[in-house]
């Protein structure tokens, strides 16, 4: 009994949890598996001399039984597509650090804009009105008016990820720090200046959240609507009086479901069990093996 | 049986709650249905659903109460949001002078969308952060009396006229549905079809009982 206690204990570790929301959060079913869960030693064993990644193994496993927290990291880099398994060592490290310049300089380009941004604070109330005058926020100052139409939306949407980071996964410990809830909000903000066709929609903070440096690299599916109309037929096929109820009930249209698809089960399970229903069940969907 | 709960009640009544992210919709929701109320709580996403059956003049009125997220880009996903929906409670954040502004474009959002007799509310909610307040009270009830709404100060932390709030809005659109019985009532009684005890259907008004008047 002592023992499994401590290998819970040990899984928890890497992403500690505020000791008073403990009680208030789902209970981690996700346990490491000899043999089925990915471990940091099949990992290193999975790539070749030059750096290249058998990944036809890696994912078999993943599969099976998720990979260990010690490795997420890495690992996810490949499971969203970030490298090619084929890449080496080398190529790889050059385009991380192209990556991360190319980050830097979009930084620095929304640091121009709005002050606050990569400095460890964030803003949760507007800096600009409806037309684009600039409103006094404490510690971001928005100089003149604003009067291109892509700047003024992007302004205006910013004290939003304020207003949800501070709400996001708030039972860990990492966000007590105002600094990481900064990150976070960073991403978002950079995100959406840089892909200003998506932007931001509520509940990206809850995907971003576990992949914070990675998320340039995923892709956030608005089209949730047409996922509960999916939904609803697979039911209707599968369990067709399960079907008749919801409908009884007035659910016919799948509303219920809504957030479960929009942040992917995010909300349903406790932090790790998500990275490994995400890990399990995405495989593959950002890489070639 | 659980099946049979869901008719125990004389009247349902779909209510929606609207108003800008973070005024604390979700906490008003979850005060009025389970009396909790969260510090820690996450944003909405999408719709989210809690009823509370309470009594009104004697009648079970089962109140559904849907809770949306607040960014306005939700608004055309969740098109199923205000069908049906009877009564509206409109929040607004009393430390947070933006929230207020944006009022009216809920109202907007109301005309352009909701049932044009819905029954409507406005809260300005966080009465407990009076030392932060950004909107005074008399700025609330201004803009109430201006856009004939019924106003409360609320504080979902302390529970403070949230039951006063809903039992506003209920008992309001109960006034309406009991009046529209009486008077539906009448009309069969006038309609001279003696011995007939059945139901008589009044009709939904919005639809076929709309004459040629507009037409020409």
């Amino acid at each position: 009994m002592f023992g499994k206690k401590a290998g819970t204990e040990e899984l928890e570790a890497f992403y500690p949890i505020r000791p008073e929301c403990v009680a208030e959060i789902p209970k981690t079913r996700f346990k490491p598996r000899a043999g089925k869960t990915l471990s940091a030693r099949r990992w290193q064993a999975a790539f070749s001399e030059t750096g290249c990644l058998d990944i036809a193994k890696v994912l078999r496993r993943i599969q099976r039984g998720g990979i260990h927290p010690s490795i997420k990291g890495l690992v996810w880099e490949f499971l969203l597509g970030c490298y090619n398994p084929n890449s080496t060592l080398e190529d790889r490290n050059q385009l991380r650090q192209q990556r991360r310049e190319r980050y830097s300089m979009w930084k620095t380009e929304c640091r121009n804009m709005v002050s606050v941004i990569g400095r460890g604070n964030f803003i949760t109330t507007p800096i600009i009105t409806d037309d684009g005058q600039p409103i006094e926020v404490e510690g971001c100052r928005v100089t003149s008016a604003v009067s291109d139409k892509k700047v003024a939306q992007w302004m205006l949407i910013l004290h939003q990820f304020g207003l949800d980071v501070v709400r996001t996964d708030r039972a860990l410990a990492f966000y007590e720090d105002k600094a990481n809830q900064a990150k976070l909000w960073d991403v978002l903000s950079i995100y959406s200046w840089v892909d200003d066709d998506i932007g931001y929609v509520q509940g990206m903070n809850d995907i971003c959240s576990p992949m914070r440096e990675n998320f340039r690299c995923s892709t956030t599916s608005i089209g949730v609507q047409s996922q509960l109309g999916t939904l609803s037929q697979v039911i209707k096929t599968v369990d067709p009086q399960l079907h008749k109820h919801l409908e009884d009930l007035d659910g016919g249209e799948y509303l219920f479901a809504f957030r479960m698809l929009m942040v992917l089960f995010r909300r349903e399970f406790s932090f790790l069990d998500a990275l490994y229903l995400w890990e399990t069940g995405n495989v593959g969907n950002g890489v070639q093996p | 049986m659980a099946h049979r709960v869901d008719h125990e009640y004389d009247y349902l009544f779909k209510i929606v709650l609207i108003g800008d992210s973070g005024v604390g919709k979700s906490n008003i929701l979850s005060r009025f249905t389970r009396n909790e109320f969260c510090l820690e709580s996450k944003s909405t996403i999408g719709v989210e659903f809690a009823t509370r059956t309470v009594q009104v003049e004697g009648k079970t009125v089962k109140a559904q109460i849907w809770d949306t997220a607040g960014q306005e880009r939700y608004r055309a996903i969740t098109s199923a949001y205000y069908r049906g929906a009877v009564g509206a409670l409109l929040v607004y954040d009393i430390t947070k002078r933006q929230t207020f502004d944006n009022v009216q474009r809920w109202l907007r959002e109301l005309r352009d969308h909701a049932d044009s007799n819905i029954v409507l509310m406005m809260a300005g909610n966080k009465s407990d952060l009076n030392h932060l307040r950004s909107v005074s009270e008399e700025d609330g009830h201004a803009v109430a009396e201006k856009e004939g709404l019924s106003f409360l100060e609320t504080s979902a932390l302390e529970a403070t006229n949230i039951e006063k709030a809903f039992q506003t809005i209920l008992n309001e659109i109960y006034h309406i549905v009991s009046k529209k019985a009486l008077a539906a009532q009448e009309a069969a009684a006038s309609a001279s079809i003696p011995g007939q005890g059945t139901t008589i259907n009044v009709g939904d008004e919005s639809g076929n009982t709309k004459t040629a008047c507009c037409s020409t």
